[in-house]
């Protein structure tokens, strides 16, 4: 393992240590570890089953680790926290499949997004100010909605869907975002226009792509993460990485 | 108290009890029996202190007939007829006159007015001693109800003088209730022996017991007279206070095995009704609720099933089930394809809407049936196999029919998984559980496959219909009334798991069985209800749950 | 689009069609608690306008399930929470008013004790149990019929969402608890009346139940309080906390990777329709004159499920419409041939689940508009050969 063995994690955004997740004997997470930097955006690839979906389910509080911890910002323990006290903290998630409330207009869906008092009272007697609206407006020029706004989300196209979904957390604030597979599914205009609005994003927070498509990954130009049955393969450049025999083997070998 | 009256009986009873030994005893010697007819008419006609004399003889004859006689001169019904002297026995009818039979053949011989005939006269000491003579006699009988009746009354009595009579009848009984009923006199007598030794002995004699009897008279031996014990020795005390705890303790588990019987027979009719359900659960994630009324069709097939064999080959009637058996899963299975192909199939994922419409087909079913077939019970017969019951030691039952249901849903199991594990069918029904779309891929057919997946599980229920009829009222209600118990085994058990469908039943039913007695009936449902939302809660999956990414999604 | 399609389609907001629709409801509401009373009482009985106490008492009766039919299209329609229970919800309401009719009777039951209600006295009870304590006074009896049923959703909802049973396992569950309270409804030692539940009330708050003033009375506090709930009901879903509702039905995990704790929402909306119901219950009892353990039935609670999928689930006022309508054609097809009532009702269950998924409310405007366009491809062909005739 080519990754541990830093002195220090207390400056970490995200600092996943040894966590085992294992499903009736079939070990779905084996002591995988790895860290995210603040502000750094971090590229994680693996084939089918390698992981990612539970590395994901693990950090955002929905499934619990067997083994090891998950810290957060240094000192934050997120094995013990559900998917609520887990975003409160900061951290979204895009999910794989684009989930957005089709039943809702595009403005709703940021709206019961954006970030404000989650309590069940609070939300019945929410109105919105102004300070959220215009945050609404300007997050819906930025994903390139606002054209959309008082359209149903369920009549967006694939990609605008995912547009929306990544404008819902992108009003929640967050410090570390997870994206799952954020271009699938997309034209390659639209893959273009996804590349440039991350880009745009970098350095704001911290943001944890996870993707199949290698062409996506080359033209963020990120650190790239391996994964392979639940712990980390290899890590650095896409450059580097695709020259690991390790990985070679792993996505060739087969 | 029975040793007062035997001081009393004297020397008439050793009398007695040598009669009553010489009848015992087949081919003892004795010359050959005196002739009935004319012992009665000597009755009749000796004095009072000289009719013990004939009352031993004819006893000495050994003839059934006696024991009538002897019966009617205790109740005052025996008389003499006073134009020819002839012995009758004399019924009292509304008219105030005596309707007379003759004592030996049981004849009527005419109606009298009562000053016609003239009554045998008996005293108190008399009848005392030919009732306990009686009681020997019919110790005798060829009929064992006639004997086990003499037995319990020998053990109401408990009459030392009878202690030798019982251990010449006991050598010879071979019914076990008699032989049963007379160790127990025979303890009961010994056990108001003077001798401390004796009654240790009696007490011993119980040790195997549990039967009421029994216990009551050990706790007698514990009980106090002020502050005196009935039983004054310490040792006999000591030991029927031991071989009292360890008969409750012994039929404290005859008890619970009782219970356990019946937990899992009634757990079998869960896993019979719930085996379908958990099959097209577990394989669609489709909520049938009308698989109750499958379960119903099956019960009125075997109904008509039987009506038909009733009609035509009457004779053959034993074999009216193996019949009923593959029309039933036929019927349920082709009403359950045609539900699946006409309505089902249109609501995949959509399984609230599912759930909605199968409950819209139950109805339509139920009315159906009850149209047909009337709103009211219909009766399904037993064939002779599966009719009574297996009677154990402590009082407890195993009714036949729930025995075979016992071991016919373990067969009906054993078959489904067979079919699951071993056939193409089976392997595709498993395919296109674990990912469908993955199956249509390959080239399952998963249309065919759901709807075959769905006469089988629909078929299961008619078959456990067929079982159900044979334990419960056949009406249009029945399906309603598993429906609940089904899901609740399935949901419990973790659904699209036979086994767990079967560790499910079982532990439902032998829970609701088990908590039955302290807590009634309807309580025990309604806790083991609370209980199984409260287990969801823990297990929203079930005990058997698979668990996973697939699962979840 | 074909028709099939548009039904299927998602339900689109229109928000305007929607204040219609509740203006409409509004005012026959409003018309019913006004007009129907007037009618019964001030004309004569031997005139065509005249409206008999009977239907008074039936209208009433289906106000009532109305309201039982909105409760669960607040928690089904909106939350996506298929409760197989809430005629449990609905009885309860219904037992604590039943309660204080009975503590109102005192001394003039058949056994004349004042203390204990007649069944006690048959059963040979010497007092009254602790928990029919406060129930002579009818503002306590009102809070209970709120109270309990809230607090059973809650205790049930609490244990249940917090453990994340959902979908079909919650609707089982669900039908499991309401089959529970009716075992224990039906036993006698449970203080409730047993099999026969409780009956034959005389009067409430003084007014005898069987006089038409009463009914009367009750009919329009039924509208009343319909009216109250509906419209409480369209400001929850207009709220915030009514778009994430729906938002839930429609991606419960998207709603909590958004840092919502969605149990709690669910809870609310479950407490909140178990109350409403439960109110139902209590308003629903004085006008029927009992209520027994058979309301506790799970064949109840899902019929009551049925109203709202017929009328529209996910409109409030479809709801409504649908518990009116399925009832009025209940007790016109059980008057006619009684056989066929459980057909009737069980052919709705599979045409509402199979062809009309959004209930009466839901397709009409589908419906409306595909007869248009029917009427007006068919209708210039016919004017054509309408004109040839002349020349022939």
């Amino acid at each position: 393992m080519n990754v541990t063995g830093r002195a220090s994690y207390s400056e970490s955004q995200l600092y996943v240590d040894g966590v085992t997740v294992s499903f009736d004997g079939f070990k779905a997470l084996n002591n995988l570890s790895f860290v995210v930097e603040p502000g750094e955006m971090r590229a994680i690839i693996g084939p089918n089953g390698a992981g990612k979906t539970t590395m994901m389910d693990v950090i955002t509080g929905k499934t619990k680790p067997d083994e090891g911890r998950v810290i957060f910002k240094g000192d934050i323990d997120l094995g013990k926290r559900d998917e609520a006290a887990v975003v409160a903290l900061g951290i979204g998630r895009k999910f794989q499949r684009p989930s957005v409330f089709e039943n809702h207009s595009v403005f709703d869906n940021l709206e019961l997004a954006i970030k404000s008092d989650r309590s069940t009272f609070a939300c019945l007697f929410d109105r919105l100010d102004a300070d959220r609206k215009s945050k609404i407006e300007s997050t819906l020029e930025r994903i390139g909605l606002a054209g959309e706004r008082d359209q149903m989300a369920g009549k967006l196209s694939h990609g605008q869907k995912q547009w929306l979904e990544i404008g819902m957390l992108l009003v929640q604030d967050p410090e570390l975002l997870f994206l799952d597979e954020p271009v699938a599914g997309m034209t390659d205009a639209e893959t273009e226009a996804t590349v440039e609005l991350l880009r745009d994003l970098r350095g704001e927070r911290s943001i944890v792509v996870v993707e199949h498509d290698m062409a996506f990954v080359h033209a963020l130009g990120v650190k790239v993460t391996v994964l392979h049955e639940g712990s980390v393969l290899a890590e650095g450049s896409m450059d580097q990485v695709q020259n690991d025999p390790h990985v070679i083997e792993v996505y060739l070998g087969r | 108290m029975s040793l007062r009256q035997w001081m009393r009986g004297g020397a008439l009873r050793f009398l007695m009890v040598f009669w009553a030994l010489a009848v015992l005893v087949p081919h003892s010697g004795a010359s050959a029996a005196e002739d009935l007819g004319t012992l009665v008419t000597e009755l009749g006609a000796a004095s009072l202190s000289k009719k013990q004399a004939v009352v031993d003889r004819m006893v000495a004859t050994g003839a059934p007939e006696v024991v009538p006689i002897l019966e009617a001169l205790v109740g005052r019904d025996l008389y003499t007829r006073k134009s020819d002297g002839v012995v009758v026995i004399g019924q009292k009818t509304s008219g105030g006159k005596l309707l007379l039979t003759d004592p030996l053949t049981g004849s009527e011989v005419g109606t009298v007015g009562s000053r016609e005939v003239k009554r045998i006269k008996t005293n108190n000491r008399l009848r005392s001693s030919v009732k306990a003579v009686m009681g020997t006699l019919t110790l005798m009988s060829p009929d064992p109800q006639r004997r086990l009746e003499a037995a319990d009354g020998l053990l109401k009595s408990s009459d030392q003088a009878m202690l030798p009579l019982i251990e010449t009848a006991l050598a010879k009984e071979a019914d076990a209730a008699v032989k049963n009923a007379l160790q127990l006199a025979k303890a009961s007598i010994k056990l108001q022996s003077d001798s401390a030794e004796e009654r240790l002995a009696a007490v011993q004699s119980l040790a195997d017991r549990t039967d009421p009897e029994s216990r009551v008279m050990l706790s007698r031996l514990l009980l106090k007279d002020g502050d005196v014990w009935r039983e004054p020795d310490e040792m006999v005390r000591a030991t029927a206070g031991k071989t009292l705890a360890s008969m409750e303790s012994r039929l404290e588990m005859w008890r619970t095995v009782e219970h356990l019987y019946q937990g899992i027979s009634l757990g079998s009719v869960l896993l019979l009704a719930a085996m379908g359900l958990a099959i097209t659960f577990g394989v669609m994630g489709v909520i049938n609720m009308a698989h109750g009324e499958m379960v119903m069709l099956g019960a009125y097939t075997t109904f008509v099933v039987q009506e038909v064999f009733r009609s035509v080959a009457p004779g053959l009637f034993d074999w009216s089930l193996a019949v009923a058996l593959p029309a039933a899963f036929l019927m349920s299975a082709l009403v359950g394809i045609a539900m699946e192909r006409g309505c089902i199939r249109f609501l995949y994922g959509r399984p609230l809407e599912t759930l909605l419409a199968t409950w819209g087909i139950s109805l339509v079913l139920q009315q159906t049936v009850r149209s047909i077939f009337g709103p009211t019970n219909r009766e399904v017969g037993a064939p002779e196999w599966m009719q009574g019951a297996m009677e154990s030691v402590a009082g407890i039952t195993l009714t036949y029919n729930r025995l075979w249901i016992i071991l016919f849903s373990f067969c009906v199991l054993g078959a489904v998984l067979l079919v699951l594990k071993k056939t193409a069918f089976g392997l595709q029904m498993r395919a296109v559980t674990q990912n469908r779309e993955m199956a249509r891929a390959m080239g399952i057919p998963t249309g065919r496959v759901d709807a075959m997946t769905f006469g089988l599980g629909s078929g299961i229920a008619g078959i456990a219909g067929v079982a159900l009829s044979q334990i419960d009222n056949v009406s249009p209600n029945l399906g309603q009334a598993y429906i609940v118990d089904s899901f609740m085994v399935v949901v419990f058990g973790g659904v699209g798991n036979l086994w767990g469908a079967f560790a499910g039943a079982m532990s439902l039913g032998v829970v609701n069985k088990l908590l039955e007695p302290w807590a009634g009936a309807v309580l025990g449902k309604i806790l083991v209800l609370v209980a199984i939302i409260l287990f969801i809660q823990k297990r929203p999956r079930g005990l058997f749950a698979l668990r996973g990414r697939a699962v979840e999604s | 689009m074909s028709l099939l399609q548009r039904l299927y389609a998602p339900q689109a907001q229109e928000p305007g069609k929607g204040r219609l629709a509740s203006a409409v409801l509004l005012s026959v509401l409003a018309a019913i608690a006004v007009l129907v009373p007037l009618l019964n009482l001030t004309v004569p009985a031997d005139s065509a306008f005249h409206v008999p106490t009977y239907l008074v008492s039936l209208l009433g009766k289906y106000l009532c399930f109305a309201m039982l039919a909105l409760s669960i299209d607040l928690i089904w329609g909106f939350c996506g929470i298929l409760s197989l229970g809430h005629g449990a919800f609905f009885a309860l309401g219904g037992y604590a008013m039943g309660m204080y009719m009975m503590r109102q009777i005192g001394d003039r039951g058949v056994y004349g004790n004042a203390e204990l209600p007649d069944f006690m006295v048959f059963l040979n009870w010497k007092e009254l149990p602790w928990y029919w304590y406060g129930f002579d006074f009818f503002p306590f009896a009102v809070v209970m019929a709120l109270f309990v049923p809230g607090l059973l959703a809650f205790v049930f909802g609490w244990l249940t969402f917090r453990s994340r049973v959902s979908g079909v396992y919650l609707s089982i569950i669900t039908q499991a608890m309401t089959y529970a309270l009716m075992l224990a409804f039906f036993r006698n030692d449970m203080g409730f009346g047993g099999n026969n539940g409780l009956t034959d009330f005389k009067d409430l708050l003084g007014f005898d139940l069987q006089s038409d003033n009463t009914r009367a009375v009750l009919l329009a506090a039924t509208c009343v309080a319909l009216a109250g709930c509906y419209l409480m009901c369209r400001s929850i879903v207009a709220s915030k906390l009514g778009r994430l509702i729906t938002a839930i039905r429609d991606d419960e995990a998207r709603v909590r990777f958004l840092g919502y704790r969605v149990e709690n929402f669910k809870l609310f909306v479950f407490v909140l329709s178990a109350m409403i119901a439960g109110l139902a219950g209590a308003l629903y009892v004085p006008q029927v004159g009992i209520i027994n353990p058979g309301e506790f039935a799970p064949a109840n609670s899902i019929e009551a499920v049925i109203w709202v999928a017929i009328g529209g689930r996910g409109t409030l006022y479809g709801a409504i419409a649908g518990g009116v309508l399925v009832n009025y054609a209940k007790t016109v097809l059980t008057g006619v041939i009684p056989e066929i009532w459980l057909f009737a009702l069980g052919g709705m269950f599979i045409a509402v689940t199979l062809f009309f998924p959004k209930g009466l409310v839901g397709s009409l405007p589908a419906a409306v508009d595909w007869v248009k366009r029917r009427i007006g491809k068919r209708n210039p062909p016919a004017s054509s050969s309408l004109a040839e005739e002349p020349g022939q």
